[in-house]
């Protein structure tokens, strides 16, 4: 696999969204080139960055609370 | 209207959601209290057409399909056409910090704050924010995105990555205008 394809396919080898034999071809190609491994574990961070920096806003027990009550 | 009981468990089960519709909410809305109020009526709503909802699919997903559809009758008045995005190129915070010798690049996100994060999610334009809020927030595969969404696959996927890089452009230049990089060309200051 050229680094090309690899970057291609690396929001879809983040996101788990390729077949097994495809990823496996990623991982691969990552454990022998430093500078494609470099760019997946940077975007492997910031997807995670984004999802715990969003995580923290939950909704309001009161508001459960009254939904629970408007719902039932 | 569904026996009480069925209807009981019924909302119980969409109230497992509830976070989910809540954060997107919010992050769509950019307010505590309109998000209550969508997410409200999203329930109700939801509880309604109770019967169309299949047994056995995602009931996470048809929740926030059914809110997010509330936000832009409500708010966009069902004109979807969004805000282009600026064409950022190549630019990407990952090849600025690499062209500057930041390494490793990934420790730089480590000294971003999530308020600048959430941030910079907000100031995406809602069609590509929703999609950043599912797949990477949510955790929802493309497909389900694509479902939610009403868009194909192809549409999820381009503008997952439009946004990231929109992302990362937003979160360099604060990183910049906060000291964490210095921009390209700036040399490198000894501090007394
Ligand atoms: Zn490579």
């Amino acid at each position: 696999m050229r680094c090309e394809e690899c970057g291609d396919k690396l929001d879809r080898f983040v996101d788990r969204e390729l077949t097994n034999t495809e990823a496996l071809e990623i991982q691969l190609h990552l454990e022998g080139c430093p500078d494609c491994m470099e760019h997946y574990e940077f975007q492997e961070h910031l997807k995670r960055l984004v999802k715990h920096s969003c995580d923290c806003d939950v909704a309001p027990q009161a508001f459960r609370d009254k939904l629970r009550q408007i719902l039932s | 209207m569904a026996e009480p009981a069925a209807q009981t468990a019924f909302a119980e089960e969409a109230l497992t959601h509830l976070d989910t519709l809540y954060r997107g909410a919010l992050r769509l809305t950019h307010d505590p209290d309109q998000a209550q109020d969508l997410v409200q009526e999203a329930y109700l709503r939801a509880l309604r057409y109770q019967h169309s909802y299949q047994q056995g699919t995602n009931m996470k997903a048809w929740l926030f399909a059914i809110m997010r559809n509330l936000f832009w009758d409500r708010f966009k008045g069902s004109r979807k056409e969004d805000v282009s995005l600026d064409d950022v190129g190549d630019f990407v915070l990952y090849d600025k910090l690499r062209d500057e010798g930041a390494k490793p690049e990934a420790d730089v996100l480590d000294k971003i704050a999530a308020s600048e994060v959430v941030a910079a999610v907000d100031k995406l334009p809602p069609l590509h924010r929703e999609v950043v809020l599912l797949v990477d927030v949510e955790g929802f595969s493309y497909k389900d995105a694509a479902q939610t969404l009403g868009v194909p696959i192809g549409t999820v996927m381009s503008r997952l990555h439009r946004a990231r890089q929109q992302l990362q452009k937003s979160l360099y230049d604060y990183a910049v205008e906060s000291g964490i990089v210095r921009p390209s060309g700036q040399q490198d200051q000894v501090q007394p």
